[in-house]
This record gives structure tokens, sequence and C-alpha cells, in this order.
């Protein structure tokens, strides 16, 4: 930043001062990149936007790891324990207990064994050896947990842990089911955010390949594309999408063989969206090539030869790439939202799987007995959004170099 | 001008009947036709009734056949039965769209009337505190999923604060009342639909009537508008804001079907009665008929709007010529 504080009076006092390798640091020409950087910095909301999406892309891709180390399973259900309240511990039900026992002393017979020796001797339970194990898991999990530990047998451990499961942490309480809100929430993170970024990479590459056809060839071709483009945009997507997303995918022939059945929901969801989010980019990428079109580079290109396709991946394509960004940026966020619409709609992500937007299905039944539920995801919808909206803004602002000038 | 309207006529019908054979051609492959349905609920049924009764309705034959019956009955007046309701689907299309009408129309004076003052107010003063909360409250606008919204609007001012109905068209079973009370009870049930819908569109208003005053206010007559001792509000909304509504009539017709989208998801939180909700209750009910019909209606709004804008701009900007 410094070089941008000379100012044209004191410059020879300033640079006197300086060393020779600082001096070189600034008669060299700033690159791209740090250009854009620098002013993408001074947008504070999209710079926060930045981080709370990689923030949210993080937990999208360790969810596995997340799950591991707080040991919640998004499918795990517990009726004995609907509607939570957040941060409440939720203990399991009896008849889990008992049978989880049951597999350890078979497992680990002489272990269990020793404890239960142990259990009698030192008097915590009066009941025969055999119900010794099962008459501490009656008892309160932190009771039990303490009584286990104070027995002070090595083989004890495996239990000890065995016990602890019992007892389960809700950071955001839990569903209609007795699931864990948080760990869905982190699985609808990488779904929802999965099919947001594959939508608009698959539609911007859509809208690339047909907004460069149009504005390379013109004539016939531009206009048939140009009004399927018109046409598609003034559509409302909702209904439309709703009818996409209502048909049986696996009766149209081609599409067979990509959709499999057990993530059918979200390939479905993912080519709806994209057929109908290329326009916009289409529709950017055709105004560009046309105006590069007339360009010299194109011209002596073609003079020395060069094929069509080349003129327009190695010659065109480079100068489209900083607003498809943009154009990117603001569609992830878009289809999101759409994703969103159509899983709440109950068209969308099928459940089991977890998305934010089929876990506020329910939630509008449940806005008496369980507020929150319905609050917490679409939350994080809009912090989403809000975010790569921003981000959006941002690197429009920081790649239009009219921008810079304001 | 008239080549150039009856082109774009022509063109919104071509993608009217268009889309109506691709809607008739997807319905097709829905799970399950009306026969199969009808199979599913009765046991008894045998292997000829199922053929008999699918060449009764026409099922059996190929998808183009199908489309140039129903067309045909279409531009006869017979729009065809619904099996969910149990009546003709024109009695059903009636007051649905007359209360989307209401809705989306609403919500639309609605957004423009808090859209416009608050984006003309942040162009004036661009980087102020002011324009800085709006451009904030604008993209929060965009970026917030409507029926969450709404939800969150029927927590607050239906379950915490019970002021306003949860859902609904009207109070049922209030029977036939002076034209005032009937009024008052429906607008009571619009307020929390029309607040829901219409956040999205003040975002985006907001922020397309700040970047045209913005503009606007560049251009060289500003200047000598002042100049010459015009009084502020002149300058503002005389030359200013007149120049601004150009490109605002271009995003007003293309809100419209972003307001149908909105209308469609609001209404089935609301379970308000209108054309969106429809749409969606049929396609999820099975209700061929009523899908098609509802589908077909609200898309042709749409494009009609967008149509009517067209030719509103050769209105609005006499610059604006068409070949």
């Amino acid at each position: 930043m410094s070089s941008n504080e000379i100012t044209l009076n004191n410059i020879e006092i300033d640079t006197a001062s300086l060393s020779a390798k600082e001096r070189a640091e600034l008669e060299k020409a700033q690159p791209m990149w740090k250009m854009v950087l620098t002013q993408f910095m001074e947008h504070k909301l999209a710079v926060v936007g930045a981080v709370i999406i990689t923030l949210f892309m993080l937990i999208a891709v360790f969810a596995n790891q997340i799950q591991a180390i707080t040991e919640l399973d998004p499918d795990a259900q517990n009726v004995a324990n609907r509607y939570l309240a957040p941060m409440t511990t939720a203990q399991v039900g009896q008849d889990v207990r008992e049978t989880e026992i049951e597999r350890f002393i078979t497992t680990h017979p002489e272990a269990a064994d020793k404890v239960q020796k142990a259990l009698v001797e030192k008097g915590i339970v009066q009941v025969a050896e055999a119900d010794a194990i099962y008459e501490l898991a009656a008892r309160d999990v932190k009771e039990a947990v303490t009584a286990l530990t104070s027995l002070q047998v090595a083989e004890a451990g495996d239990l000890i842990s065995l016990f602890k499961d019992f007892e389960t942490f809700h950071l955001f309480g839990t569903d209609e089911l007795g699931r864990d809100v948080f760990i869905r929430l982190v699985y609808g993170t990488r779904v929802s955010m999965g099919v947001g970024v594959l939508v608009a990479i698959a539609s911007a590459l859509i809208g690339l390949l047909i907004g460069s056809l149009a504005g390379f060839y013109g004539g016939v071709i531009d206009t048939v594309l140009m009004r399927i483009t018109d046409a598609l945009l003034s559509l409302p997507t909702i209904p439309v999408l709703i009818v996409m997303a209502a048909i049986d995918l696996s009766k149209l022939p081609v599409l067979k063989a990509i959709v499999s059945t057990s993530n059918e929901s979200v390939f479905k969801m993912v080519i709806i969206l994209c057929l109908f989010s290329w326009m916009t980019v289409a529709r950017l990428v055709r105004g560009s090539i046309l105006s590069i079109r007339e360009r010299e580079f194109v011209l002596a290109a073609r003079t020395l030869g060069a094929k069509d396709s080349t003129i327009i991946v190695r010659h065109m394509f480079p100068n489209v790439i900083a607003p498809m960004l943009v154009s990117i940026t603001l569609g992830v966020g878009e289809s999101i939202l759409f994703e969103a619409a159509l899983s709440f709609l109950g068209l969308g992500i099928m459940p089991p799987m977890p998305s934010w937007g089929n876990m506020l299905t329910n939630a509008q039944e449940l806005i008496y007995q369980a507020p929150f539920l319905a609050i917490l995801p679409g939350v994080l919808i809009l912090l989403t959004t809000i975010s790569f909206n921003y981000l959006g803004d941002g690197l429009q602002d920081a790649i239009d170099p009219k921008a810079i000038r304001r | 001008m008239t080549t150039f309207i009856t082109r774009r006529i022509l063109q919104t019908l071509a993608v009217i009947v268009i889309l109506s054979y691709v809607c008739f051609y997807l319905m097709s492959l829905m799970p399950g036709d009306p026969v199969d349905m009808m199979v599913a609920s009765n046991p008894k049924i045998t292997a000829e009734d199922v053929a008999r009764l699918k060449s009764l309705y026409g099922l059996d034959q190929p998808t183009y056949k199908r489309y140039w019956n129903w067309m045909t009955s279409i531009t006869q007046g017979d729009l065809g039965y619904s099996r969910t309701y149990r009546v003709p689907v024109q009695e059903l299309m009636g007051p649905r769209l007359w209360n989307t009408f209401l809705l989306s129309f609403a919500s639309l004076v609605l957004s423009l009337a808090i859209a416009i003052p608050l984006g003309v107010i942040s162009a004036l003063k661009p980087g102020s505190r002011t324009d800085y909360f709006m451009n904030l409250f604008s993209f929060a606008g965009i970026s917030i999923p409507s029926f969450w919204l709404a939800i969150v609007l029927i927590i607050v001012f239906a379950v915490k604060f019970p002021i306003l109905p949860a859902g609904g068209t009207q109070t049922i079973g209030e029977g036939p009342q002076s034209f005032w009370t009937e009024l008052m009870d429906r607008s009571v049930y619009l307020v929390l639909p029309v607040l829901s819908l219409s956040i999205q569109q003040i975002g985006r208003f907001s922020r397309f009537t700040r970047s045209a005053m913005l503009e606007a206010m560049r251009n060289d007559f500003i200047r000598t508008a002042r100049a010459k001792g015009l009084s502020r509000s002149k300058v503002i909304w005389q030359h200013g804001f007149r120049n601004a509504l150009i490109p605002l009539i271009t995003i007003l017709a293309l809100s419209f079907s972003g307001l149908f989208s909105g209308a469609i998801l609001t209404e089935t939180v609301f379970a308000y009665q209108g054309v969106g909700k429809l749409v969606y209750d049929s396609i999820i009910g099975n209700d061929y008929n009523v899908a098609m019909i509802s589908f077909v209606i609200s898309v042709s709004m749409v494009l009609l709007m967008n149509l009517v804008a067209d030719i509103a701009y050769g209105f609005a900007d006499p610059r604006i010529s068409y070949q």
C-alpha cells in the first residue's frame, strides 16, 4: 500500500530513503491478480462473505471427520428424545442400552465377568452377577460412569466408553424423529453447497458453449440460440422446476444410465437446475464475444490460419473468464435458494438425506412445538446466499476497471 | 411499430404452444397416469378393463395425438374436469386467478412504494451510512429464502404474538357480508403473504433504482438544471428520476416471473387459495387437467406481461424505435 501513499510533491524525499530493492519493487508493474486482490480487500463485506463461505466449505468437506469427532449419527433416530431444546444432553432409552450391553457381554466375556464380579463385591449393585451391568445401566449415565471408574478394573475401559455413548449432547437439539440437528445441518451443508456449486459451474459451462457458438457464428445459429435463451429466461422458474422435479427421470431413456437409485434426487436436482440456469451466462458470453470478434488479435489469429475452435478457446475464452467468475459466484447463491425451495416443497433432495431445504419441510407443522427447527436451516441458507452475493459483488468491483476509477 | 407488435405476439404464442407441448410430454412422464390410479384403488380390476379404460381416455395413443385432442377441446372451451375437486376446471380457475392477482398486485405496489424512495435516497448520497444500510438491506432481501421468511413471519406474528392469521384466504363460515367487512377480512389475511413476497422484490428494485438513478444523475442536463436554479426536488424527480424510469421498466417486466415463482411458495406456506398453490397441489396430487391448465395460464400471464412491457418501452422512451 505504501506505493499508493506517495504523492507527487514528496516523491523525491520518499524514494531517496528507499533501498535499491524497494525501489525496484515500486517500479515493477503490479500483476493483474494483485490489483484485483487489493481492490477486493477494500470491499469489507465481500471479504466477510469469502470467510463465511470458506468456513462452510470446510464444514462440507470435513463432514465425515466432524461426525467422527462428535460421535453423532445423522440418521440415528431416538423416538424418546424428540424435539429436544438446543444445548441439552439426552440419554439413550433402556431397550437400546440393554441390547448394547448384551452385545458387549458376548464379545468381551472375560472383561464383562470381571466387571460384574467387582460390581457385586463392592456392593454397588445388590443383584446376581449376571444382571450386575444391566442393573447399573438402569441408573443415570453419569452415576454409572463414576461407579465404573471407581471399580479400578483395567478391563472396564471399553465398558466405560460404551456407557459414555449412552449420553449424547445435542448442540442444536433434536428433530421430529429425535435425530441430532447439528450433525444433520453439517451434512446438509455438504448437500446444499455441493448442489449449489455443481449447478453453478455446470451451467456456466453450458452457457459458455452456447454463448460462444451464438456470438462467434452469428446469423441463424445466433438467432435460434438467443430466441431459446430469451424464451427460457422469461419463464417463471419455480412452476417449471416443480413440473420438472415431479417427473420420473428414469422414464427418460437417456438419463436412465446416469441416475442411480441411491442419490437419484441429488443428480436430478443438479440436472434440472442446470437446464434452467445457463441463460444469464450465455447472454454474457455472447455479448463479450460479439465485441471481441471484431478485435485485431482475432483477425491476426485467423490470418495465421487458426481454426475456429482455436480462436474461440485460446483467444476468446481468456477474455470472458473474469465476468464469468462473477456470474458463477452469484449463480451458486441462486442455485442454493432454488434447491432449498424445491426441497422445501418436497420435490428436491429426498429424505433421509439431509439438505437445508428439506430440513424445513416439516418445520412448518412444527412451529408450535419447536420453532428453532424452522429457524436454524433458514439462517444458514440466508447466511450462505448473502455471502455468495457479496462475494460476487466484490469480485465484480475488483475485476471491473471502471470500478477502480470510482 | 405494428409489425413489431404482431411479431412479438406471434413469438409469444409460439413459445406458449411449444411450452405447453413440452409440459404435456413431461406430465406423461410423471409416475402413474389416471388409469394406474384407478387400478391401485380397485384390486378387482382386470387386464381387459385396464386396456378398455386406457382406450376410453385415449391414454394408449402417442403423446402428440393426445396433445392434439387436448388442444382441440381447449379451443372449444372445454378445459376438462378436476379429479381432486370434482368440478370442471373452469369453475376452479376463476376465483384462484383473482386471489393470485390480488396477492401479486398488492405485493408489487408495496415493493415499488418502498423500493423507489429507498433507491433514490441512497443514490443521492452514495457511500453514506444510509447507502450502506440500504445496500445491506437489499442484499439480505435478495438472499433471503421467501418461504423461510414466511415461516418466520408466522412464528412471530401468528404464534408468539397472535395478531394475524397464520394462513388461509378469508375467514371461513362468516356468510355473506357487507363489502367493507369482507374487504377488511381479506386484507388481514393478505398482510403476511404480501410482506413475505415483497421483501425479495424490494431488495431487487431498490438496487436497480439506485444504479439507474446514479446513472441518470451523472448526466450533463442535471448540472444544467441545477445551475439554472431549479429546486432540489424538481431536479431529482422531474429530470433525474424520469430518466431512471426506463431501466426500471425492464426490471419491472422481468420481475413478473419472479413474482409468480414467489407466489407459489408463499401461497403454499400460507395455504392461500391462489393459482400458485393450485399448480403445486395438482402436480403433487396427479390432477393432470388442472395441472396443465394452471401451468399454461401462469406461464402465459408472465409472457403476456413481458410483451406488454416490451410495448410500453416505446411509449416511455421515444428514443427507442422498432424496426
